[in-house]
């Protein structure tokens, strides 16, 4: 071989083998879909929602809500693909809106998965409990359970992910398929003898009056969280431009057929009109109902370990988020640091402070656990999440008003103009229904509070950031970098030169 | 012959403190120490002149050959295609564990342990464990403004805390060792800061992409 060829073949060679190891579309699916958990959805919010909103448009707003991620999510994608930290909302609001906007941004984002995260205690320590009293004879108060799986999660969130992320998968899997043979169960056995189709009708959204979709759509918004997080992988992607946008799409596609169908199979199963009676006298029982025997003994198991996995997952996107700050010195810089085994210790257990603080709150003031930790906590987390699709799709615009960086109109102006208008719309419909959401009177302090807490938030974002860029503007130059803030704190700030 | 002083290559010393010095088990996952191995390769390289790293991440090769086979064979590839630091540390760190190991077996630092299970792959262990320690007290010496500190402890430690290896190093250091690392590293060439930087971002990238 002459010299020539064989530099050609070495040549080659550190290309073909980087490329090898890139993830493609099946891996940055699973990654995404591993976090969604789906029976907590099926089986926890979409019961509660019933019971609690007394609406019935649930599997509506799925595909409607879906449609409108779709629309976010050409914007979004797009983006991903000339900015570093993609996957964290707050990096596409800096590259956007600001620097400022972007600390704004990480607090409420913190807010909104801290809010999922520990929600799902209130859901796990009734479920545990009555499991327990049921096949074990053990009688204990919710949160013990509660406690039990916080201190779990605490020691797993402290290990190497790689060990939990396989059984996020399994556990995945195994739910898909459950939930797939509840909703024909169900569907095979309707009340009255006839399949309706209302629930899935538009005109069920805005049923009792048009706010009501703004109530639905934040309900069907948490079905979804965690499809934002396939640009993360953007950067270990094989060809990035096709693999992200496709996961995407396709994650949006199978949540919305697995929650609207099961969500219609409930209502079909209950009757359109008894739906919601039923959901409050069974709970997630409505779901365990459609199918007999082991289909329901298993789905009433993998109920428990979903809740259980989905606060994990949230748990480890709390961390990650509180790392990349930390990287940024945004937050304090211990929050950005590593234990032994790569995990940020401190973030983690910061998480978990949090959790037994609000887990213990509610022992305390004995409230309910189902309705005020679960659904409440929940909707509030995924109002937040709301709030931040509906800034990222202004951002997303504002970002490519600045520059075309060779994308269409239909990726950098229209798609993201119809989001935020329709994100925007439904964000305000939900505030003025909150109380709806949460099944209060309208003068309840609950109403205003939730969605108040966002705004405060939100304002000490904005005077932190301002303060960051008056008083430390190194540290305020990389400010959505995630992991490049390492190699953006090399970079010379505003009126530094590089030697 | 396994000596105190090492083997004066920083890759060595990076392996050897990122696993056990009796036991050989890793103190990181497996993916963050081929990353900070591919750093520390890179960095024998600028260390003997014969590579220069731009701020940005752009990778240029000289005309100076280190005497290190290991090292030589990087530098060919280096000289023979042109690929950001990011993208070099993506491909050492595929095979920087094995390389830097054989190397190190050659040198009679460590050797193959078969494992008593059939499941469990075969470990490489220190032969000396007060060799295996001592690449500690060479970069410890970047924890101490008291201490003098060569530019190849510095830069081990630097890439030593890059990748994940604070929590190993820092509890050996005095009081504010945390801040006086960043100040030594602060203090290093231009390439190997942006080297050290590059193999941080490489890490947390690894960190938030939950690939470790």
């Amino acid at each position: 071989m002459s010299r020539t060829q064989s530099q050609r073949t070495r040549q080659s060679h550190v290309s073909r083998a980087l490329a090898a190891d890139r993830l493609g579309i099946p891996a940055v699916l699973f990654f995404v879909l591993a976090g969604v958990a789906p029976l907590t959805v099926a089986a926890g919010v979409i019961p509660t929602a019933y019971q609690t909103t007394g609406l019935t448009g649930i599997p509506a707003a799925f595909v409607a809500v879906a449609l409108i991620l779709a629309l976010f999510a050409v914007g979004y994608v797009a983006m991903t693909r000339h900015i570093t930290n993609s996957g964290a909302f707050y990096a596409f609001i800096s590259n956007g809106l600001g620097r400022v906007a972007g600390v704004a941004a990480a607090l409420m984002a913190l807010l909104s998965y801290s809010c999922l995260q520990v929600g799902l205690y209130g859901a796990f320590g009734p479920g545990a409990a009555a499991e327990a009293a049921v096949h074990l004879g053990l009688h204990a108060a919710w949160w013990v359970w509660a406690l039990v799986a916080w201190a779990l999660i605490a020691v797993l969130g402290l290990l190497r992910v790689d060990i939990t992320g396989w059984v996020l998968g399994v556990l995945l899997t195994a739910e898909i398929l459950v939930i797939f043979a509840e909703t024909v169960s169900g569907l095979v056995h309707p009340a009255g003898g006839h399949i309706g189709f209302g629930t899935l009708s538009p005109a069920d959204l805005t049923s009792a009056a048009f706010g009501t979709f703004g109530v639905l759509a934040v309900v069907a918004v948490l079905g979804f969280v965690g499809f934002e997080q396939a640009p993360v992988l953007a950067e270990e992607a094989r060809n990035a431009r096709r693999t992200v946008p496709l996961a995407t799409y396709l994650a949006l596609g199978v949540i919305a057929v697995v929650y609207a169908g099961a969500s219609w199979a409930m209502a079909v199963h209950a009757g359109q009109g008894s739906v919601v009676a039923a959901a409050a006298q069974q709970g997630p029982g409505l779901l365990f109902g459609l199918g007999d025997g082991l289909l329901s003994a298993t789905a009433q198991f993998l109920f428990l370990t979903s809740l259980f996995a989905a606060a994990l997952t949230f748990h480890n996107v709390v961390w990650r988020y509180m790392y990349a700050l930390g990287r940024e010195n945004v937050l304090p810089a211990a929050l950005g640091r590593t234990g032994g085994n790569n995990i940020p210790k401190t973030a983690s257990l910061v998480q978990s402070a949090t959790g037994l603080a609000v887990i213990c709150a509610y022992a305390a003031a004995g409230w309910q656990p189902m309705t005020k930790l679960f659904f409440w906590l929940g909707t509030t987390g995924g109002f937040g999440i709301l709030v931040l699709l509906a800034l990222t799709a202004i951002a997303v615009i504002a970002f490519f008003a600045r520059d075309a960086h060779g994308e269409g109109a239909w990726c950098r102006l229209i798609a993201p103009a119809l989001a935020a208008i329709l994100l925007a719309l439904i964000v305000v419909l939900a505030v003025l229904n909150y109380s709806t959401l949460l099944g209060v009177g309208r003068g309840d302090a609950a109403a205003w509070a939730f969605p108040a807490s966002y705004a405060a938030v939100g304002l000490v974002g904005l005077t932190w950031g301002v303060m960051l860029k008056i008083r430390r503007p190194r540290v305020y130059s990389t400010i959505g970098l995630g992991a490049h803030a390492a190699t953006g704190q090399l970079a010379p700030a505003a009126g530094e030169v590089r030697r | 012959m396994a000596r105190l002083t090492g083997t004066g290559l920083v890759a060595d010393d990076l392996y050897l403190m990122a696993h056990h010095e009796v036991t050989g088990r890793p103190y990181l996952h497996r993916r963050a120490i081929g990353v900070g191995l591919a750093g520390a390769l890179l960095a024998e390289l600028v260390l003997a002149g014969s590579i220069r790293i731009w701020p940005e991440g752009g990778v240029s090769a000289g005309r100076l050959t280190p005497p290190d086979e290991l090292a030589r064979s990087v530098l060919e590839l280096v000289r023979t295609e042109r690929h950001p630091v990011a993208d070099w540390l993506a491909f050492l760190a595929r095979s920087a564990h094995g390389d830097v190991a054989q190397r190190l077996e050659r040198q009679e630092y460590v050797t193959l342990a078969g494992s008593r299970w059939p499941w469990r792959s075969d470990r490489w262990v220190p032969v000396d464990p007060d060799c295996a320690f001592a690449p500690l007290c060479r970069a410890q010496a970047a924890l101490d403004p008291g201490k003098p500190v060569t530019v190849a402890g510095a830069t081990l430690a630097g890439l030593a805390s890059a990748c994940g290896l604070g929590p190993r190093l820092l509890p050996y250091g005095p009081r504010g060792a945390r801040r006086c690392l960043d100040e030594t590293v602060r203090q290093l060439a231009p390439d190997l800061r942006e080297l050290i930087a590059q193999t941080q971002t490489a890490t947390d990238g690894l960190l938030l992409s939950q690939r470790v």
